[in-house]
């Protein structure tokens, strides 16, 4: 096994830190599984999959991954055959396959950089491990990629594509998870030497083939059954869907028993579950964490009664304790563990997000109606391609298919870069901080606001934000009340305080008199209270007219318990903008729903 | 070496009144070779400065204006097209491939006005910056200096996005010598023009030599970095993170450029300065890197911190 830690040491060389991202990378590289590693800038990824692939000596291949990335770029390129038959001619499109497809190891660094189209070929080829006919000799896939919520210029892998990644790392930084000892490690490294390959072919081979040949027991894989039964349990049905068969059921075999021979043991048991981690963590949100550590610990702890049964006299750390548990634990009864009375989760104070992701939804929808602006799209976000509409278009038409076209041998029209249209339009976001506003409400109020400005800035939307209670509080960027200084909101938005009444009638004149003088073809306003307006007009008479005539809408989110004020209802509905219900439950989560209209409403708008 | 470094430095002042950050970030990143991003409104030398250590260091150069229709072959080459019939058989194979050129062969590049056209290429190009690598070919790069307006309605442009921001080690803000209340040197600049002594654009020397850039690239790895810096640098991040919230979610305080290019510039700050040791006084070139990566009123207190903690 010196091999093994010839490689483990290899990867603590090249990267302090980052224990679980190594071993996620070293049992995809003996299990042959692919590895997906998530991250801040700058933590390490790119670093700790290139340092693999050099020193698990296998034959590796790096396309540079970009927001033009095409098909032909990853998979090969076209190659046009033309044979004689006779009178006719006929034209065949192949690709002559790129080094890509001949590698052990493919390193996708900064994945989500690249358009859709151009990954899904790649994305097949992933999981078949065949492309253009054959089969391929990849091993493992090693993506990289930025936290989605991070990354405005990305495009998040869509669930059924990452779920092709069986082992998923979320990565955190040194200095952001203030371990400052290992940080200090780093300061004090030198230069690291450059990586040779320890692992011959042959032994990374032989490596493999041993893995997949450790027993793995029954009770293994029922107590594995068992876990994932006890979670899917406590996990919200939206997420248990994404506990796949493909990762959970079929991939996760070679991942434990990847796991026992790095940690040189004969056979599967069951601490080697504790792989586990590398193919859950990931997949269930932050919110749910402490569920995923209930599981993993209730089945760490019944590891004792369970192991007996494989009667494993040889393993230390397993002493008598549980001999006479393991008798009840007969081969083909119900599962150990899992069925135990677990304690009842505490639930997370904070918020979930998947409760705010409705109404950020919603709303997104909202102003995404409105990109229709001729602006071309400036960003980095990855581009598609289309066939050329218009002549005007063929500068962005693929230079290959342009020259066959006009050679008048290419079939169809060329492929075009897709230029998407940007939004153009301001959003003002009303947040309310009166007394009543604190805790838990708060938080979720800060989440939701934080939500909206980060779709704002994928929409390309300006936002401009106020915080009322009585009074308005207009945050300006350099006097411009609507801006793009996205982080500067969202670092106001993350800062608590509740204090004062609520007025509606404040942060509405004060938005819409900005808006008044905006530009924007599209303008929208979003107010989220938890009040009863006592300052102001608690009608604002005067705001609902000047919103309509000036064509904004006006997005209610009313949260809390009490009961929604009509008013609300009368803004949203005259204007044309969502309404929202948020409700904090038993549970203590807060749930959003759509306010429905008040038929009386709608026949008084009638008039 | 460290006198041919100063005649870099006087060209600098020779030619440009004012603008001490600017010029030291510059230097920095031409001998520590890390990326540049000056940010700041128009006609405040931004690029005269940048267009100078390029040409006074001997380097090859590259410029390019970014505009809103900057393409990618503008930057990395020409798109060409290769047609090559099959040896069997009566097919040919069609690839397409990019003629290196402009970012792929340059040492030194100015990309002026790049949050103009934060268009079609620079997703690409900066990916290029930050891996030095385009395809499977190393390049020569040292160092890129992007320049770029304020973000804003009046400027047509888009601020980065933060992990492109992130790519470039060294990042600041520069304003006009009226603006930051440099008013000694705007006199002076003043009076120059008065004089008629300043020429519009002056042809400039190389006073260095790639040798010399080689030289004090291997003299780098040798400066010493004493325990209490390290620990100085490690309790400024510890309270910028703690103190001051600059978390992963509203700061960029990553590992790469807060353990690893701090160093590098920490060591090269001590190179300027003749000395084979970095001292605590050095630290303070880390409010070069603090720019846009902590909220701004954070940033301006960083100089504050930085004392506090050496």
């Amino acid at each position: 096994m010196s091999a093994l830690a010839a490689l483990r040491t290899g990867l603590d060389v090249c990267l302090v830190g980052q224990r679980e991202a190594k071993q996620a990378l070293l049992v995809g590289l003996i299990a042959r599984q692919h590895v997906y590693l998530e991250g801040p800038p700058g933590c390490g990824k790119s670093q700790l999959a290139r340092a693999l692939a050099q020193l698990s000596g296998a034959s590796s291949a790096e396309p540079l991954v970009h927001r033009d990335l095409r098909a032909e770029d990853l998979l090969g390129e076209a190659r046009l055959e033309r044979e004689r038959d006779g009178e006719r001619e006929r034209l065949r499109q192949r690709r002559a396959p790129l080094p890509l497809l001949a590698a052990e190891l493919w390193l996708l660094d900064g994945i989500t950089r690249a358009p859709g189209a151009a990954l899904a070929p790649l994305m097949r080829a992933l999981a078949e491990r065949r492309a253009l006919g054959r089969a391929l000799p990849l091993e493992c896939a090693l993506a990289t990629a930025g936290v989605p919520e991070q990354e405005t210029a990305a495009e998040p892998l869509e669930p059924a594509w990452l779920d092709r990644f069986p082992l998923q790392v979320r990565m955190t930084g040194l200095i952001a998870a203030g371990e400052l000892e290992a940080a200090r490690s780093v300061l004090d490294g030198e230069p690291a030497p450059p990586l040779a390959a320890v692992l011959a072919g042959p032994t990374r081979g032989r490596l493999q083939r041993a893995a997949a040949q450790l027993p793995l027991s029954r009770d293994v894989a029922r107590a594995w059954l068992a876990l994932l039964e006890a979670l899917a349990e406590r996990l919200d049905p939206e997420l248990a869907q994404r506990l796949s068969d493909r990762a959970l059921l079929a991939a996760a075999p070679a991942v434990f028993r990847a796991h026992a021979l790095l940690r040189g043991a004969p056979r599967v048991e069951l601490e080697d579950l504790a792989a586990a981690r590398l193919l859950l963590a990931r997949r269930i949100p932050a919110e749910q964490q402490e569920e995923l550590e209930q599981v993993l610990d209730a089945a760490a702890h019944a590891r004792v009664p369970s192991v007996a049964p494989a009667a494993d006299a040889g393993r230390s750390g397993s002493p008598g304790a549980g001999s006479g548990a393991s008798q009840s634990a007969a081969p083909g009864s119900a599962a150990r563990y899992g069925s135990a009375p677990l304690p009842q989760p505490a639930r997370p104070a904070s918020p979930d997000r998947a409760d705010v992701l409705p109404l950020l939804r919603a709303l997104e929808g909202e102003w995404a109606r409105g990109r229709r602006g001729l602006r071309e799209d400036p960003s980095g976000a990855p581009r598609g391609q289309r066939r050329l509409r218009a002549l005007d278009e063929i500068l962005d038409a693929d230079p290959l298919e342009t020259w066959l076209y006009a050679e008048g041998s290419w079939p169809g029209l060329p492929h075009a870069w897709r230029r998407q249209r940007r939004g153009s339009g301001a959003v003002a976001l009303l947040r309310d901080v009166s007394a009543s506003m604190e805790g838990r409400l708060s938080v979720w109020a800060g989440q939701v606001i934080a939500g909206l400005v980060r779709s704002a800035r994928r929409s390309g939307l300006r936002v401009g934000y106020v915080e009322f209670a009585h009074e308005a509080l207009c945050f300006r960027d350099g006097g411009r009340f609507f801006h793009r200084r996205y982080s500067r909101v969202l670092a106001q938005a993350a800062r608590r305080r509740a204090a004062g009444r609520t007025s509606y009638e404040a942060p509405l004149r004060a938005a819409l008199d900005e808006l008044r003088r905006a530009p924007d073809p599209l303008r929208h306003v979003v107010l989220l209270t938890d009040g009863l307006p006592v300052a102001g007009d608690p009608e604002v008479r005067v705001e609902r007219a000047l919103a309509r005539r000036l064509r904004v809408r006006v997005h209610t989110v009313f949260v809390g318990l009490g009961t929604c004020p009509e008013v609300l209802d009368r803004l949203s509905a005259e204007t044309g903008g969502l309404a929202f219900l948020a409700r904090p439950d038993q549970g203590g989560r807060i749930r959003v729903q759509t306010r429905t209209s008040r038929p009386e409403l709608e026949s008084c708008m009638n008039v | 070496m460290h006198e041919r470094l100063k005649a870099l430095r006087e060209l600098l002042d020779r030619h440009v009144v004012g603008h001490e950050d600017p010029k030291r970030a510059l230097l920095l990143g031409l001998i520590c070779r890390e990326h540049v991003y000056l940010e700041g409104p128009p006609g405040t030398a931004k690029t005269r400065m940048a267009e100078l250590v390029a040409r006074g260091s001997g380097s090859r150069f590259f410029f390019h204006q970014l505009h809103r229709d900057t393409r990618l072959a503008d930057l990395v080459g020409d798109v060409v097209l290769e047609r090559r019939r099959l040896e069997a058989g009566e097919g040919e194979t069609i690839s397409q491939r990019i003629e290196p050129g402009g970012v792929l062969t340059a040492e030194v590049c100015v990309l002026d006005d790049i949050s103009r056209a934060p268009g079609e290429a620079l997703n690409v190009l900066l990916r290029v910056l930050e891996e030095r690598r385009f395809g499977h070919e190393r390049l020569p790069l040292l160092c890129a200096v992007a320049t770029g307006n304020p973000a804003g309605d009046e400027y047509y442009n888009e601020p980065l996005d933060p992990a492109n921001l992130d790519r470039f080690a060294l990042q600041l803000r520069v304003g006009s010598l009226l603006q930051s209340r440099q008013l000694d040197a705007a006199r002076a600049l003043l009076d120059g023009f008065a004089r008629g002594q300043v020429e519009e654009r002056p042809e400039v020397e190389p006073v260095l030599e790639r040798a010399d850039l080689d030289a004090v690239h291997a003299a780098l790895a040798r400066v010493e970095v004493p325990g209490p810096v390290k620990d100085a640098l490690l309790e400024l991040l510890r309270r910028l993170v703690v103190d001051h919230g600059c978390g992963e979610a509203s700061a960029l305080l990553t590992d790469r450029s807060f353990l690893v290019k701090s160093v590098k510039l920490l060591r090269g700050q001590a190179l300027l300065c003749a000395r084979e040791r970095v001292l605590a006084e050095d630290l303070q070139v880390l409010s070069l890197m603090t720019t846009f990566r902590v909220p701004e009123e954070v940033h301006a207190a960083v100089p504050e911190l930085i004392a506090s903690v050496s």
